[in-house]
Protein backbone atom coordinates (compact mmCIF):
# COMPACT_ATOMS: atom_id res chain seq x y z
CA UNK A 1 0.00 0.00 0.00
CA UNK A 2 1.34 3.41 -0.83
CA UNK A 3 0.00 6.95 -0.80
CA UNK A 4 -1.10 8.15 -4.24
CA UNK A 5 0.85 11.12 -5.49
CA UNK A 6 -0.91 14.49 -5.71
CA UNK A 7 0.53 16.31 -8.70
CA UNK A 8 0.60 20.08 -8.98
CA UNK A 9 -2.15 19.81 -11.53
CA UNK A 10 -4.29 17.79 -9.09
CA UNK A 11 -3.75 20.48 -6.49
CA UNK A 12 -4.99 22.99 -9.03
CA UNK A 13 -8.07 20.80 -9.58
CA UNK A 14 -8.62 20.80 -5.84
CA UNK A 15 -8.48 24.58 -5.66
CA UNK A 16 -11.21 24.71 -8.32
CA UNK A 17 -13.56 23.48 -5.60
CA UNK A 18 -13.26 26.95 -4.08
CA UNK A 19 -15.53 28.19 -6.87
CA UNK A 20 -18.45 26.87 -4.81
CA UNK A 21 -17.88 29.01 -1.69
CA UNK A 22 -16.96 31.95 -3.94
CA UNK A 23 -20.22 31.63 -5.83
CA UNK A 24 -22.12 31.52 -2.54
CA UNK A 25 -20.18 34.54 -1.35
CA UNK A 26 -21.25 36.47 -4.44
CA UNK A 27 -24.90 35.41 -4.17
CA UNK A 28 -25.21 36.25 -0.49
CA UNK A 29 -22.77 39.18 -0.64
CA UNK A 30 -20.65 37.64 2.11
CA UNK A 31 -17.60 39.57 0.95
CA UNK A 32 -15.21 36.82 1.96
CA UNK A 33 -13.58 36.08 -1.39
CA UNK A 34 -10.61 38.32 -0.80
CA UNK A 35 -9.97 37.11 2.73
CA UNK A 36 -10.40 33.48 1.66
CA UNK A 37 -7.89 33.94 -1.13
CA UNK A 38 -5.43 35.59 1.21
CA UNK A 39 -5.83 32.76 3.70
CA UNK A 40 -5.41 30.06 1.08
CA UNK A 41 -2.32 31.73 -0.36
CA UNK A 42 -0.85 32.21 3.11
CA UNK A 43 -1.49 28.59 3.93
CA UNK A 44 0.15 27.45 0.69
CA UNK A 45 3.22 29.64 1.09
CA UNK A 46 3.70 28.80 4.79
CA UNK A 47 3.32 25.08 4.21
CA UNK A 48 5.61 25.20 1.18
CA UNK A 49 8.33 26.90 3.20
CA UNK A 50 7.87 24.61 6.16
CA UNK A 51 7.89 21.64 3.80
CA UNK A 52 11.25 22.61 2.40
CA UNK A 53 12.51 23.38 5.88
CA UNK A 54 11.31 20.09 7.33
CA UNK A 55 12.80 18.19 4.42
CA UNK A 56 16.28 19.40 5.36
CA UNK A 57 15.59 19.21 9.06
CA UNK A 58 14.71 15.53 8.68
CA UNK A 59 17.59 14.94 6.30
CA UNK A 60 20.31 16.38 8.54
CA UNK A 61 18.55 15.46 11.77
CA UNK A 62 20.91 17.37 14.10
CA UNK A 63 19.70 16.97 17.71
CA UNK A 64 20.45 20.52 18.79
CA UNK A 65 18.75 22.00 15.74
CA UNK A 66 15.71 19.80 16.31
CA UNK A 67 15.41 20.95 19.88
CA UNK A 68 15.94 24.56 18.87
CA UNK A 69 13.21 24.28 16.26
CA UNK A 70 10.77 22.89 18.84
CA UNK A 71 11.65 25.79 21.14
CA UNK A 72 10.87 28.21 18.31
CA UNK A 73 7.55 26.46 17.75
CA UNK A 74 6.79 26.85 21.44
CA UNK A 75 7.72 30.54 21.29
CA UNK A 76 5.31 31.07 18.41
CA UNK A 77 2.60 29.17 20.31
CA UNK A 78 3.26 31.40 23.33
CA UNK A 79 2.76 34.54 21.25
CA UNK A 80 -0.36 33.03 19.80
CA UNK A 81 -1.87 32.30 23.21
CA UNK A 82 -0.83 35.57 24.86
CA UNK A 83 -2.16 37.67 22.00
CA UNK A 84 -5.56 36.00 22.23
CA UNK A 85 -6.11 36.57 25.92
CA UNK A 86 -6.93 39.93 27.38
CA UNK A 87 -3.95 39.92 29.70
CA UNK A 88 -0.78 41.98 29.77
CA UNK A 89 1.80 40.57 27.37
CA UNK A 90 4.72 41.68 29.49
CA UNK A 91 3.48 39.80 32.54
CA UNK A 92 2.38 36.65 30.81
CA UNK A 93 4.80 36.02 27.97
CA UNK A 94 7.62 34.49 29.99
CA UNK A 95 5.54 32.38 32.42
CA UNK A 96 3.46 30.95 29.56
CA UNK A 97 6.61 30.24 27.57
CA UNK A 98 8.19 28.40 30.50
CA UNK A 99 4.99 26.45 31.12
CA UNK A 100 4.80 25.34 27.49
CA UNK A 101 8.46 24.36 27.46
CA UNK A 102 8.06 22.21 30.56
CA UNK A 103 4.73 20.69 29.50
CA UNK A 104 5.80 19.93 25.92
CA UNK A 105 9.27 18.61 26.65
CA UNK A 106 8.15 16.49 29.59
CA UNK A 107 5.34 14.85 27.66
CA UNK A 108 7.33 14.43 24.47
CA UNK A 109 10.32 12.83 26.18
CA UNK A 110 8.02 10.50 28.09
CA UNK A 111 6.30 9.70 24.81
CA UNK A 112 9.49 9.05 22.87
CA UNK A 113 11.28 7.15 25.62
CA UNK A 114 8.55 5.02 27.14
CA UNK A 115 5.78 4.80 24.57
CA UNK A 116 7.64 4.75 21.26
CA UNK A 117 10.80 3.37 22.79
CA UNK A 118 12.93 4.97 20.05
CA UNK A 119 16.68 5.15 20.31
CA UNK A 120 17.13 8.75 19.30
CA UNK A 121 14.62 10.67 21.43
CA UNK A 122 15.41 13.91 19.64
CA UNK A 123 14.83 12.46 16.20
CA UNK A 124 13.20 15.21 14.12
CA UNK A 125 10.53 12.88 12.79
CA UNK A 126 9.18 12.38 16.31
CA UNK A 127 10.32 15.40 18.28
CA UNK A 128 9.01 17.96 15.81
CA UNK A 129 5.98 16.15 14.51
CA UNK A 130 4.67 15.05 17.88
CA UNK A 131 5.71 18.32 19.49
CA UNK A 132 3.71 20.15 16.84
CA UNK A 133 0.66 17.98 17.46
CA UNK A 134 0.87 18.56 21.19
CA UNK A 135 1.21 22.32 20.81
CA UNK A 136 -1.41 22.70 18.11
CA UNK A 137 -3.99 20.69 19.99
CA UNK A 138 -3.45 22.08 23.46
CA UNK A 139 -3.41 25.76 22.45
CA UNK A 140 -7.16 26.18 22.59
CA UNK A 141 -7.37 24.58 26.01
CA UNK A 142 -4.49 26.68 27.29
CA UNK A 143 -6.14 29.88 26.11
CA UNK A 144 -9.48 28.93 27.70
CA UNK A 145 -7.84 27.91 30.98
CA UNK A 146 -5.59 30.89 31.59
CA UNK A 147 -8.13 33.40 30.34
CA UNK A 148 -10.96 31.91 32.42
CA UNK A 149 -8.93 31.91 35.60
CA UNK A 150 -8.21 35.63 35.56
CA UNK A 151 -11.56 36.61 34.11
CA UNK A 152 -13.49 34.67 36.74
CA UNK A 153 -11.60 36.31 39.57
CA UNK A 154 -12.14 39.74 38.09
CA UNK A 155 -15.83 39.09 37.56
CA UNK A 156 -16.27 37.60 41.03
CA UNK A 157 -14.21 40.24 42.78
CA UNK A 158 -16.66 40.58 45.64
CA UNK A 159 -16.62 36.82 46.28
CA UNK A 160 -12.85 36.82 46.24
CA UNK A 161 -12.75 39.62 48.81
CA UNK A 162 -15.35 37.85 50.93
CA UNK A 163 -13.24 34.70 50.96
CA UNK A 164 -10.17 36.68 51.99
CA UNK A 165 -12.20 38.30 54.77
CA UNK A 166 -13.11 34.82 56.02
CA UNK A 167 -9.42 34.19 56.61
CA UNK A 168 -8.56 32.26 53.46
CA UNK A 169 -4.94 32.19 52.36
CA UNK A 170 -4.32 33.35 48.83
CA UNK A 171 -4.02 29.78 47.58
CA UNK A 172 -7.20 28.74 49.41
CA UNK A 173 -9.07 31.66 47.89
CA UNK A 174 -7.81 30.90 44.38
CA UNK A 175 -8.19 27.13 44.41
CA UNK A 176 -11.86 27.05 43.34
CA UNK A 177 -11.02 29.23 40.33
CA UNK A 178 -8.03 27.09 39.43
CA UNK A 179 -10.21 24.00 39.51
CA UNK A 180 -12.96 25.58 37.46
CA UNK A 181 -10.67 26.98 34.80
CA UNK A 182 -8.85 23.69 34.48
CA UNK A 183 -12.10 21.81 34.01
CA UNK A 184 -13.32 24.30 31.43
CA UNK A 185 -10.02 24.03 29.55
CA UNK A 186 -9.97 20.25 29.50
CA UNK A 187 -13.60 19.81 28.57
CA UNK A 188 -13.10 20.30 24.80
CA UNK A 189 -10.38 17.63 24.74
CA UNK A 190 -12.55 15.32 26.84
CA UNK A 191 -15.45 15.83 24.46
CA UNK A 192 -13.17 15.17 21.48
CA UNK A 193 -11.93 11.96 23.06
CA UNK A 194 -15.44 10.81 23.88
CA UNK A 195 -16.73 11.25 20.34
CA UNK A 196 -13.58 10.19 18.55
CA UNK A 197 -14.06 7.56 15.90
CA UNK A 198 -17.82 7.90 15.90
CA UNK A 199 -18.37 11.51 14.99
CA UNK A 200 -15.12 12.08 13.17
CA UNK A 201 -11.89 10.39 12.26
CA UNK A 202 -8.96 12.31 13.69
CA UNK A 203 -6.41 13.84 11.35
CA UNK A 204 -3.38 11.99 12.64
CA UNK A 205 -5.01 8.61 12.35
CA UNK A 206 -6.38 9.38 8.90
CA UNK A 207 -2.96 10.57 7.82
CA UNK A 208 -1.27 7.40 9.02
CA UNK A 209 -3.82 5.17 7.36
CA UNK A 210 -3.40 7.10 4.09
CA UNK A 211 0.33 6.66 4.56
CA UNK A 212 -0.08 2.91 4.61
CA UNK A 213 0.00 2.20 8.34
CA UNK A 214 -2.36 -0.50 9.57
CA UNK A 215 -5.54 0.93 11.16
CA UNK A 216 -4.79 -0.83 14.45
CA UNK A 217 -1.42 0.85 14.82
CA UNK A 218 -2.88 4.17 13.68
CA UNK A 219 -5.53 3.88 16.40
CA UNK A 220 -2.89 3.18 19.03
CA UNK A 221 -0.99 6.27 17.96
CA UNK A 222 -4.17 8.30 18.10
CA UNK A 223 -5.00 7.12 21.61
CA UNK A 224 -1.47 7.85 22.80
CA UNK A 225 -1.40 11.32 21.27
CA UNK A 226 -4.80 12.25 22.73
CA UNK A 227 -3.64 11.30 26.21
CA UNK A 228 -0.42 13.22 25.64
CA UNK A 229 -2.40 16.31 24.55
CA UNK A 230 -4.60 16.02 27.62
CA UNK A 231 -1.64 15.77 29.96
CA UNK A 232 0.38 18.56 28.38
CA UNK A 233 -2.65 20.89 28.53
CA UNK A 234 -3.08 20.11 32.23
CA UNK A 235 0.58 20.75 33.00
CA UNK A 236 0.75 23.93 30.92
CA UNK A 237 -2.31 25.57 32.48
CA UNK A 238 -1.43 24.68 36.05
CA UNK A 239 2.09 25.87 35.67
CA UNK A 240 1.14 29.07 33.84
CA UNK A 241 -1.34 29.98 36.57
CA UNK A 242 1.01 29.10 39.42
CA UNK A 243 3.82 31.09 37.81
CA UNK A 244 1.67 34.18 37.28
CA UNK A 245 -0.14 34.28 40.63
CA UNK A 246 2.84 35.87 42.35
CA UNK A 247 3.03 38.75 39.91
CA UNK A 248 -0.71 39.22 39.34
CA UNK A 249 -1.78 39.39 42.97
CA UNK A 250 -0.36 41.88 45.42
CA UNK A 251 0.86 40.78 48.86
CA UNK A 252 -2.62 41.55 50.22
CA UNK A 253 -4.12 38.91 47.94
CA UNK A 254 -5.80 41.37 45.59
CA UNK A 255 -5.74 41.00 41.83
CA UNK A 256 -3.60 43.76 40.36
CA UNK A 257 -5.31 46.01 37.84
CA UNK A 258 -2.22 45.86 35.64
CA UNK A 259 -2.92 42.17 35.01
CA UNK A 260 -5.30 43.10 32.24
CA UNK A 261 -4.62 44.95 29.03
CA UNK B 1 -8.57 47.94 69.63
CA UNK B 2 -8.87 49.60 66.25
CA UNK B 3 -7.33 52.97 65.64
CA UNK B 4 -7.38 55.24 62.60
CA UNK B 5 -4.75 57.98 62.68
CA UNK B 6 -5.08 60.88 60.24
CA UNK B 7 -6.19 58.57 57.49
CA UNK B 8 -6.50 60.04 54.04
CA UNK B 9 -7.88 58.37 50.93
CA UNK B 10 -7.96 60.12 47.61
CA UNK B 11 -9.91 58.97 44.60
CA UNK B 12 -8.44 60.56 41.48
CA UNK B 13 -7.89 64.05 42.88
CA UNK B 14 -10.79 64.14 45.30
CA UNK B 15 -10.56 63.31 48.94
CA UNK B 16 -12.78 60.47 49.96
CA UNK B 17 -11.54 60.47 53.52
CA UNK B 18 -9.49 63.28 54.92
CA UNK B 19 -7.71 63.36 58.21
CA UNK B 20 -9.91 60.69 59.76
CA UNK B 21 -8.98 59.66 63.27
CA UNK B 22 -10.85 57.55 65.76
CA UNK B 23 -10.22 54.79 68.26
CA UNK B 24 -12.47 51.92 69.17
CA UNK B 25 -11.62 49.91 72.25
CA UNK B 26 -12.49 46.26 72.61
CA UNK B 27 -16.16 45.79 73.35
CA UNK B 28 -17.17 49.19 72.03
CA UNK B 29 -19.75 49.75 69.34
CA UNK B 30 -19.28 52.28 66.58
CA UNK B 31 -21.83 53.53 64.10
CA UNK B 32 -20.52 55.11 60.91
CA UNK B 33 -23.27 57.27 59.61
CA UNK B 34 -23.66 59.43 56.51
CA UNK B 35 -24.91 59.75 52.95
CA UNK B 36 -24.23 57.26 50.19
CA UNK B 37 -20.90 57.67 48.42
CA UNK B 38 -19.34 59.52 51.31
CA UNK B 39 -16.73 56.83 51.97
CA UNK B 40 -18.28 54.73 54.71
CA UNK B 41 -17.53 51.40 53.05
CA UNK B 42 -13.98 52.58 52.35
CA UNK B 43 -13.34 52.54 56.10
CA UNK B 44 -14.12 48.80 56.18
CA UNK B 45 -12.18 48.15 52.99
CA UNK B 46 -9.15 49.83 54.56
CA UNK B 47 -9.49 47.67 57.65
CA UNK B 48 -9.61 44.50 55.55
CA UNK B 49 -6.66 45.45 53.37
CA UNK B 50 -8.78 45.84 50.25
CA UNK B 51 -7.78 49.48 49.91
CA UNK B 52 -4.88 51.52 51.16
CA UNK B 53 -4.62 55.00 52.64
CA UNK B 54 -2.40 57.54 50.91
CA UNK B 55 -1.70 59.12 54.27
CA UNK B 56 -2.03 58.08 57.88
CA UNK B 57 -1.98 54.76 59.65
CA UNK B 58 -4.39 52.16 60.83
CA UNK B 59 -3.69 50.12 63.95
CA UNK B 60 -5.21 46.84 64.93
CA UNK B 61 -4.51 45.65 68.44
CA UNK B 62 -1.72 48.22 68.60
CA UNK B 63 0.01 46.81 65.55
CA UNK B 64 0.12 48.77 62.36
CA UNK B 65 -1.97 47.36 59.54
CA UNK B 66 0.38 46.26 56.78
CA UNK B 67 1.19 43.30 54.63
CA UNK B 68 2.51 41.36 57.63
CA UNK B 69 -0.49 41.84 59.88
CA UNK B 70 -3.37 41.90 57.40
CA UNK B 71 -3.67 38.13 57.01
CA UNK B 72 -3.98 37.82 60.76
CA UNK B 73 -6.50 40.66 60.99
CA UNK B 74 -8.70 38.93 58.42
CA UNK B 75 -8.82 35.90 60.70
CA UNK B 76 -10.10 37.96 63.59
CA UNK B 77 -12.75 40.05 61.90
CA UNK B 78 -16.18 38.92 60.78
CA UNK B 79 -17.32 40.96 57.82
CA UNK B 80 -20.82 41.25 56.42
CA UNK B 81 -20.53 43.19 53.21
CA UNK B 82 -23.20 45.30 51.63
CA UNK B 83 -22.65 43.48 48.36
CA UNK B 84 -24.22 40.09 48.93
CA UNK B 85 -22.69 38.40 45.91
CA UNK B 86 -20.64 36.20 48.19
CA UNK B 87 -20.96 32.81 46.57
CA UNK B 88 -23.07 30.32 44.74
CA UNK B 89 -24.47 26.87 45.19
CA UNK B 90 -26.66 25.69 47.99
CA UNK B 91 -26.82 27.62 51.23
CA UNK B 92 -25.55 24.78 53.38
CA UNK B 93 -22.47 24.42 51.19
CA UNK B 94 -21.85 28.15 51.22
CA UNK B 95 -21.89 28.25 55.02
CA UNK B 96 -19.66 25.17 55.25
CA UNK B 97 -17.30 26.75 52.74
CA UNK B 98 -16.29 29.36 55.29
CA UNK B 99 -15.10 26.58 57.58
CA UNK B 100 -13.09 24.82 54.91
CA UNK B 101 -10.23 27.28 55.36
CA UNK B 102 -7.34 26.31 57.58
CA UNK B 103 -7.80 29.35 59.80
CA UNK B 104 -11.37 28.29 60.63
CA UNK B 105 -10.76 24.56 60.74
CA UNK B 106 -10.63 24.53 64.56
CA UNK B 107 -14.26 25.64 64.72
CA UNK B 108 -16.85 22.98 65.04
CA UNK B 109 -20.25 24.09 63.94
CA UNK B 110 -22.81 21.82 65.39
CA UNK B 111 -26.07 21.23 63.56
CA UNK B 112 -27.92 22.39 66.65
CA UNK B 113 -26.18 25.72 66.67
CA UNK B 114 -26.94 26.28 63.01
CA UNK B 115 -30.58 25.33 63.62
CA UNK B 116 -30.78 27.76 66.53
CA UNK B 117 -29.32 30.54 64.41
CA UNK B 118 -31.75 29.86 61.61
CA UNK B 119 -34.71 30.01 63.92
CA UNK B 120 -33.39 33.15 65.64
CA UNK B 121 -33.31 34.78 62.21
CA UNK B 122 -36.74 33.35 61.37
CA UNK B 123 -35.47 31.14 58.57
CA UNK B 124 -36.74 27.66 57.83
CA UNK B 125 -34.28 24.81 57.85
CA UNK B 126 -35.24 23.99 54.28
CA UNK B 127 -33.39 27.14 53.18
CA UNK B 128 -30.14 25.21 53.57
CA UNK B 129 -30.99 23.23 50.46
CA UNK B 130 -31.83 26.26 48.37
CA UNK B 131 -29.59 27.99 45.87
CA UNK B 132 -28.03 31.02 47.54
CA UNK B 133 -28.19 33.13 44.41
CA UNK B 134 -31.96 32.71 44.20
CA UNK B 135 -32.66 33.93 47.71
CA UNK B 136 -34.20 37.33 48.39
CA UNK B 137 -31.98 40.18 49.59
CA UNK B 138 -33.25 39.81 53.15
CA UNK B 139 -32.59 36.08 53.18
CA UNK B 140 -29.08 36.53 51.79
CA UNK B 141 -28.41 39.14 54.44
CA UNK B 142 -29.49 36.79 57.20
CA UNK B 143 -27.36 33.93 55.85
CA UNK B 144 -24.35 36.27 55.71
CA UNK B 145 -24.91 37.38 59.31
CA UNK B 146 -25.37 33.78 60.47
CA UNK B 147 -22.08 32.79 58.81
CA UNK B 148 -20.33 35.74 60.46
CA UNK B 149 -21.69 34.71 63.85
CA UNK B 150 -20.72 31.06 63.44
CA UNK B 151 -17.11 32.11 62.86
CA UNK B 152 -16.92 32.90 66.58
CA UNK B 153 -14.95 36.09 66.11
CA UNK B 154 -15.08 39.06 68.39
CA UNK B 155 -14.94 41.90 65.94
CA UNK B 156 -17.76 42.56 63.52
CA UNK B 157 -17.84 44.82 60.51
CA UNK B 158 -21.45 45.16 59.45
CA UNK B 159 -21.98 47.11 56.24
CA UNK B 160 -25.70 47.87 55.86
CA UNK B 161 -26.21 44.38 57.20
CA UNK B 162 -29.76 44.96 58.41
CA UNK B 163 -31.06 47.08 55.53
CA UNK B 164 -33.41 44.45 54.09
CA UNK B 165 -34.77 43.09 57.36
CA UNK B 166 -38.22 43.96 58.71
CA UNK B 167 -38.46 46.23 61.73
CA UNK B 168 -39.04 43.47 64.24
CA UNK B 169 -36.07 41.39 63.11
CA UNK B 170 -33.89 44.48 62.73
CA UNK B 171 -34.53 45.36 66.37
CA UNK B 172 -33.65 41.82 67.39
CA UNK B 173 -30.38 41.82 65.44
CA UNK B 174 -29.37 45.28 66.63
CA UNK B 175 -29.98 44.24 70.22
CA UNK B 176 -27.98 41.05 69.71
CA UNK B 177 -24.93 42.95 68.54
CA UNK B 178 -25.14 45.90 70.93
CA UNK B 179 -25.76 43.94 74.08
CA UNK B 180 -22.87 41.52 73.74
CA UNK B 181 -20.10 43.02 75.83
CA UNK B 182 -17.36 40.87 74.34
CA UNK B 183 -17.93 42.02 70.83
CA UNK B 184 -16.42 45.02 69.14
CA UNK B 185 -18.93 46.08 66.53
CA UNK B 186 -18.46 48.55 63.70
CA UNK B 187 -21.64 49.32 61.85
CA UNK B 188 -22.30 51.20 58.65
CA UNK B 189 -25.93 52.09 58.33
CA UNK B 190 -28.45 54.62 57.10
CA UNK B 191 -30.93 53.21 59.57
CA UNK B 192 -32.24 55.43 62.31
CA UNK B 193 -32.79 52.22 64.28
CA UNK B 194 -29.08 51.99 64.95
CA UNK B 195 -28.63 55.73 65.49
CA UNK B 196 -31.24 55.87 68.21
CA UNK B 197 -29.60 53.23 70.33
CA UNK B 198 -27.77 54.37 73.45
CA UNK B 199 -24.21 53.28 74.13
CA UNK B 200 -23.03 53.73 70.58
CA UNK B 201 -20.16 55.83 69.36
CA UNK B 202 -21.13 57.65 66.21
CA UNK B 203 -19.04 59.03 63.42
CA UNK B 204 -21.00 61.17 61.05
CA UNK B 205 -19.27 61.62 57.73
CA UNK B 206 -20.20 64.59 55.61
CA UNK B 207 -19.15 66.20 52.38
CA UNK B 208 -16.69 68.59 53.96
CA UNK B 209 -14.85 65.75 55.66
CA UNK B 210 -15.99 67.06 58.98
CA UNK B 211 -16.49 64.10 61.23
CA UNK B 212 -18.78 64.76 64.10
CA UNK B 213 -18.39 62.33 66.88
CA UNK B 214 -20.94 61.60 69.45
CA UNK B 215 -19.21 59.68 72.13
Amino acid sequence: MHTPEISNFSLFLCSLLLIIPFAISIIFKLGIIKSTLTSVVRMAVQLLLIGIFLKYLFQFNIPLVNILWLVIMIAVATFNVTSKINLKLKTFLLPIFISFIVATFFVIFYFNIFILDIENVVDARFLIVIGGMLLGNSLRGDIIGIDNFYRMIKRNENRHLYNLSLGATIMEALLPYLKESLVSALQPTMATMATMGIVFLPGMMTGQILGGVSPVLAIKYQIAIMIAIFVSTTIAINLAILLTIRTCFNPYGLLRKETFR
Amino acid sequence: MIKFENVEVKFNDNYLLKDLSFTIENGEKLLIYGQSGIGKTTIFRLLLGFEFPQQGNIYFEKKILDVNTIWDIRKKVAYVSQNLDIGSGNVSRLIQHAFSYKSNAHLTTSKERLKESLSFFRLKESILKEDFERLSGGEKQRIAIITALLLDRNIFLLDEATSSLDIELKEKVITLFIENRQWTVLVISHDKDWLNRPGLKVINLDKNHAYTRNI
